[in-house]
């Protein structure tokens, strides 16, 4: 028996299969584009590929992300907050405090010690300080956006960002480059900035994070300047599980599990 | 076009009414008697007063004067998808688009010249100084003559005094503008029609604590705002009757307003005006009900019919909205225990910072008590704004969360 798990963001399109135990079996992560039904049917086809399966192997589906509802053979559409936690409950059990990254979502979601979903809080208005934000900066400093995790290293943390609108902060930056400003300098800014947004997020659900084991998932957390960034505002280490994009689609798929057995 | 609506939508629900006898559902009742009111207001042949929320509307109804607050006309604005382009003359004329869509789609509606003359106009200092800044903007627009009522924060017979005397005042005003004095036979008529609908209302409140609740989320929306303004007439005893005959036959017969009611959730302040899927998603997808409105309920006494005024000013300063937040959080515990609730939904309505300015007090308090609450970021009258995909993701995070944990009532 096989359990399908589909994350449709609006970056990208992960797709997760677990078997019985809950194991990983395979894994993809494709780009959503303009056309979410097409990338559904990609990551799906692309997921079942990679597993040596076929549609009919999979005993169960939940979908979740901004396109959930999009996926027609699911068992059941779950929204990412409860999938994320699913997903970090059975990578790093210990997690309380979970926050998660995506496209043009960030979240901080606090469980309670058997992984149970307690409180949640979000981006609200816009976008910035997530993955869209991070994109639009690597447009503006002219590099890959994976080049992005490093480049803050070696500065000293003095330059800070006036704004936060994706759109302002993208014109200061090439304000900044024009002014000669290091590239280092301008991306510890961008870090520090997201760093600070979720840091309001994290505290209003948790004011308090002695004893409490923080984790990150959702694309962004691939950026090791980030979770640095982040770590240092928020005071406590961050754990990040190895595939933190792929989160999400894990816990739909281990939801579509429990919930087959239990229906 | 605001009148014309009204006067479609009341002789529409005229003929449904007619058709359909004693069968007619409440709330087409409820409608019909709001559309009814709605048109007196912008007909143009009745003396007409545009006045705070709190106003007493039974004094100015018995003076013969019809009179609604201004939210009433921003939220039916919501109500009838006509309230985009309002709001965007009043961006224009410099009104910043992050105050009160209520406000904003009045002032609007007054530079587009829709909103009908006023003979006067009498404000109260609360809920929200938002309103009052409307209110003295058409008083200045229109050049009319201006009663502020000053509303007490604080219950103590100097403050119900203070407010009397005001009452007093006010009466005087109007008989200025109307050239009659106030009839205390008719009040006294009016204020038996009060006391009744006071009485049918707590039926009806208490009704809609049975579990499962025979409250609907579209029963009473906004309900404790609007009634009020027609407290004093037949028509307020006639909509609670209703509500009250629907609610016992349904509890009678173990229906619930939610087929197979699995959570029961309360809505703080004013709903989503505009046409939006989502409470409907609430109750089709989750059998999630909301089954009590913040200000869905009577805190006041029986109106003493030979001596109304301070018990007018007594009702003036229950409410607790208008009160310190220690004073609402302390009401919403109260609501939430009494309806049972799992969690709770606060809009957090743009630019209201009468209504948000609390927000954390009053998501502490139901915390500490087990009910979670979900502060959403939305302008209720503002469509415009309405991010669908994120509230949706929001409220369905809200609810699965509210099903994967024990109700903080069952042991009780």
């Amino acid at each position: 028996m096989h359990y399908l798990g589909i994350d449709i963001g609006s970056l990208s399109c992960d797709a997760v299969v677990i078997d019985q135990s809950g194991a990983i079996l395979s894994a993809t992560v494709i780009p959503t584009g303009a056309r979410n039904r097409e990338a559904i049917e990609r990551a799906m086809k692309e997921v079942l590929a990679m597993g040596g399966l076929t549609e009919n192997d999979i005993e169960a589906m939940v979908s979740t992300g901004y396109g959930r509802d999009r996926v027609e053979q699911r068992l059941t559409a779950v929204t990412e907050i409860t999938c994320h936690a699913r997903g970090i409950r059975a990578l790093l059990p210990e997690t309380r405090v979970l926050v998660d990254i995506g496209g043009q979502d960030s979240k901080a979601i606090f469980l309670d010690d058997q992984g149970r979903v307690v409180e949640f809080a979000m981006n609200d208005k816009c976008a910035a300080g997530t993955g869209r934000f991070l994109e639009a900066m690597s447009r503006a400093l002219e590099v890959d956006i994976e080049q992005l995790s490093d480049l803050d290293l070696g500065s000293t943390g003095r330059l800070s960002l006036s704004s936060m609108c994706t759109v302002f902060a993208e014109s200061e930056v090439v304000s900044l480059i024009a002014e000669g400003a290091e590239v280092n300098e301008i991306v510890s800014g961008l870090n520090r900035a997201i760093a600070s947004r979720i840091q309001t997020m994290v505290k209003r659900i948790a004011p308090n994070l002695d004893g409490l084991a923080v984790s990150m998932s959702g694309g962004v957390a691939q950026n090791a300047g980030v979770v640095r960034a982040l770590s240092g505002t928020l005071g406590c280490d961050i754990s990040v599980p190895q595939k933190p994009d792929t989160v999400g689609a894990l816990g739909a798929a281990l939801i579509a599990r429990d919930r087959s057995q239990t229906a | 076009m605001i009148g014309g609506y009204f006067e479609d939508l009341e002789s529409r629900l005229e003929r449904i009414l007619e058709r359909r006898g004693d069968r007619a559902n409440p709330r087409q009742i409820y409608a019909y008697e709001t559309a009814r009111l709605g048109r007196r207001l912008f007909s143009g042949r009745e003396k007409m007063a545009w006045c705070g929320l709190l106003v007493p509307f039974e004094i100015l109804s018995v003076m013969d004067v019809v009179s609604g607050f201004v939210e009433f006309v921003g939220g039916e604005l919501a109500l009838m998808d006509r309230i985009g382009p309002l709001l965007a003359t009043a961006e224009t004329a410099g009104y910043g688009s992050d105050i009160c869509g209520f406000h904003r789609g009045v002032l609007g509606a007054s530079i587009e010249g829709l909103m009908p003359m006023p003979d006067f106009l009498i404000g109260t200092s609360g809920p929200c100084v938002g309103g009052l800044a409307v209110l003295e903007n058409l008083a200045t627009t229109f050049n009319r003559d201006f009663f502020l009522l000053e509303v007490p924060q604080t219950d103590t017979p100097e403050a119900v005094h203070y407010l009397t005397k005001q009452l007093r005042a006010m009466v005087d005003f109007i008989s200025a503008h109307t050239g009659a004095p106030l009839d205390m036979d008719r009040l006294r008529e009016a204020l038996v029609l009060t006391n009744q609908a006071r009485e049918l209302l707590l039926e009806v409140f208490d009704l809609a604590k049975s579990v499962p609740s025979p409250a609907s989320a579209n029963d009473l929306p906004n309900f404790g705002f609007v009634l009020p303004l027609l407290l004093g007439t037949e028509a307020a005893v006639r909509i609670a009757e209703a509500f009250r005959d629907h609610y016992q036959t349904r509890v009678a017969k173990g229906l619930s307003g939610v087929p197979g009611e699995l959570l029961r959730l309360m809505w703080l302040q004013n709903r989503i005006q505009f046409q939006e899927p989502l409470v409907r998603m609430l109750e089709n997808e989750y059998q999630a009900s909301i089954v009590v409105d913040e200000f869905n309920d009577i805190l006041w006494d029986p109106i003493d019919l030979d001596d109304p005024l301070p018990d007018l000013a007594r009702r003036m300063i229950s409410i607790p909205f208008t009160r310190r937040a220690e004073q609402r959080v302390a009401q919403l515990r109260r609501l939430a225990e009494a309806y049972q609730v799992d969690g709770a939904i606060n809009p957090c309505h743009w630019g209201c910072r009468q209504g948000t300015g609390a927000r954390g007090l009053v998501s502490e308090g139901l915390k500490q008590i087990g009910v979670p609450v979900l502060n959403l970021e939305v302008d209720c009258a503002d469509p415009r704004n309405f991010a669908e995909g994120q509230l949706r993701t929001r409220l369905e995070a809200f609810v699965e969360l509210l099903s994967n944990r024990p109700s903080p009532w069952q042991d009780q």
